[in-house]
């Protein structure tokens, strides 16, 4: 269980996160969401202790992090990959790590195992490739056996073997009953490894919930049509909650209505449909829909690219 | 009979750990040795440390015939302790020492591995503390293999002028214990430096500049303030109670031995404790 209270941090004059509160649910993987520089590291960082908030509260288990006995016990962090020396090897590591909890070396084994890394443990991390770097680091969160995981960008530089790996892992330790809480800024992961979503822009929750319901709540159902008669058609479907947009190539979408009503409707003053199609909005298309007024860092690609053809 | 089991409503009962782990200082103590030990770098800058040491208290003792042969410098042989020439390889012994004490801070900050110690132990001050009593038992240990070394390899030399520091001698004692004192206190100082600086550059040319280039450099300015303020330099303060001929020479040694000490002790200690300061305020 982590909660955050009013939780604040500020960089010089820029809020990096600003008066956030939420409640993260043992038994669950949540997924925090954003574009990068959103606030999603910094907001973990703080609530393992290395970087202070401004002001508010983060508490893990009921105490602030810092408070507990056995902090490795607690909360497992991937904060960054390379929180490594780089001149030790991954089991030396694991064992300075360890040995600060009285955790045994059979453990350390255990989570060298566990993650893949028998067979290059004794190398020096610094040689390691990126996805070895966050089994590691997914290894040391594993040390202590903690409650709780929090796991940033954990399948960052993972080959597709090591993402499927990273998403069986967090769903079985959510279904142990542990608090599970990763963050990412690629939406289809989400979809496919969180049950709960917080979603982050520039230092501020905008959305939090059940996956599919803060899909739902940014768009809706849309269905599609399409009919040699469109414009009678769209008349009489007109109405109380129903939105009309015209699409680009003939056809229009409709919120607020049922592919069973138009069909009804059209059915009733014969009118023929050439399509009827409904159209479930993807986490990609909630997502960005949330996020395209709070992304911090934009680059106009397309803008580019002409400039550079035009030369 | 109208039980009814569901268990698939039922909330998952959160794990209850199989690990035992619970923080400890002894615990923390245990994780800074076995990082010090499990790097090259460590063994590189001892290694390095125990050569350099030997190589030159050898290199002093085969200097000493010349001095017999030279009449001018006879008479100050007669003056010579031997375990002078047996430390006196600590004056540069010091750089790898002071390295290493860098090393042992900014070697977590440069490769990140700082935000894996303190998410371990989020109080902080423990991983500080643990830092320098490994690093005093790392760096007296290593003295008293490079006074050994040194000793066995200059005993021909110094039995051939009757030098040979004799153990029942308190100021054999004196010279031997100040040397591990004074590399104690520098491989603390550079850890105090590098836990404010957090830069391997910065921190080694700090300590450098402070320990070897600063007395060197101030001697050539003659003002009486100038002058004091050498003696309160490391190196000069330290000849106070070793007697090493070169520091005695630069001028300083006004101080006391026993002001000596206080001063080599507060270049241990000051740096630490803003280090430690410094430490648990700031973001990591």
């Amino acid at each position: 269980m982590i909660e955050a209270h009013q939780l604040t941090k500020r960089y010089g004059d820029k809020l990096a996160v600003d008066h956030v509160d939420f409640t993260i649910a043992p038994g669950s993987v949540t997924g925090f969401l954003g574009p990068n520089g959103a606030g999603k590291s910094t907001t973990m960082r703080m609530i393992v202790g290395l970087d202070r908030p401004t002001s508010g509260t983060v508490t893990v288990n009921g105490k602030p992090y810092a408070q507990h006995r056995s902090p490795l016990g607690e909360v497992g962090a991937l904060l960054d990959a390379k929180a490594v020396h780089s001149g030790r090897s991954a089991r030396s590591h694991l064992r300075t790590m360890a040995a600060t909890h009285g955790i045994s070396g059979k453990r350390v084994d255990d989570v060298i195992d566990m993650t893949g890394l028998a067979g290059v443990a004794g190398k020096r991390v610094g040689g390691f490739s990126l996805g070895m770097g966050q089994r590691l680091g997914i290894a040391s969160a594993m040390l202590g056996d903690p409650q709780t995981l929090i796991l940033d960008e954990p399948v960052n530089g993972l080959d597709p073997e090591g993402v499927q790996w990273v998403r069986q892992l967090v769903r079985l330790l959510a279904s142990e009953g542990r608090t599970v809480f990763l963050s990412s800024h690629l939406m289809s992961e989400m979809a496919q490894t969180a049950d709960q979503l917080l979603v982050i822009g520039r230092g501020r929750i905008i959305a939090a919930g059940p996956v599919q319901e803060v899909i739902d709540s940014v768009i809706g159902a849309t269905v599609r049509v399409r009919s040699p008669r469109l414009g009678e058609l769209a008349d009489l479907l007109a109405g109380d909650g129903v939105t009309l947009t015209p699409g680009d190539d003939g056809a229009i979408d409709l919120q607020g209505i049922t592919p069973a009503q138009i069909g009804d409707t059209a059915a009733a003053h014969g009118i023929p449909l050439h399509e009827l199609s409904s159209h479930k909005a993807s986490l990609e298309e909630a997502y960005m829909n949330l996020t395209q007024d709070a992304v911090e860092y934009r680059s106009d690609v397309t803008a580019a690219l002409l400039k550079g053809a035009n030369r | 009979m109208t039980t009814l089991i569901s268990p698939a409503l039922e909330i998952p009962r959160p794990a209850r750990s199989v690990v035992v782990a619970r923080r400890t200082f002894a615990g923390v103590l245990r994780g800074e040795w076995i990082k010090l030990l499990s790097l090259r770098s460590t063994w590189w800058t001892l290694g390095s440390s125990v050569a350099v040491m030997t190589l030159i208290a050898l290199a002093s003792a085969q200097s000493l015939g010349a001095m017999a042969d030279d009449v001018a410098a006879a008479g100050g042989l007669a003056q010579l302790h031997g375990a002078t020439i047996v430390s006196g390889g600590a004056q540069i012994g010091v750089v790898a020492i002071a390295v290493l004490g860098a090393l042992l801070i900014t070697g977590e900050y440069s490769t990140g591995m700082i935000r894996s110690t303190l998410a371990a132990v989020p109080t902080r001050l423990p991983v500080l503390v643990a830092k320098a009593i490994a690093l005093v038992a790392l760096t007296t240990g290593i003295t008293a293999v490079s006074l050994t070394l040194s000793y066995l390899v200059t005993r021909p030399m110094l039995s051939r002028h009757g030098l040979v520091p004799a153990f029942g001698d308190v100021q054999t004692w004196q010279v031997f214990g100040g040397t591990a004192f004074f590399l104690v206190a520098a491989a603390l100082f550079a850890l105090g430096v590098g836990t404010i600086v957090r830069s391997t550059a910065a921190a080694v040319t700090v300590a450098l500049t402070v320990l070897l280039l600063l007395p060197g450099l101030l001697q050539l300015i003659r003002l009486d303030w100038v002058q004091t303020l050498v003696s309160y330099l490391p190196l000069p303060a330290a000849g106070s109670f070793l007697n090493l001929g070169d520091a005695a020479s630069l001028g300083g040694s006004q101080l006391s031995p026993g002001a000596g000490l206080l001063v080599i002790a507060a270049y241990a200690v000051v740096p630490l404790v803003v280090g430690g300061l410094v430490l648990r305020r700031r973001d990591a």
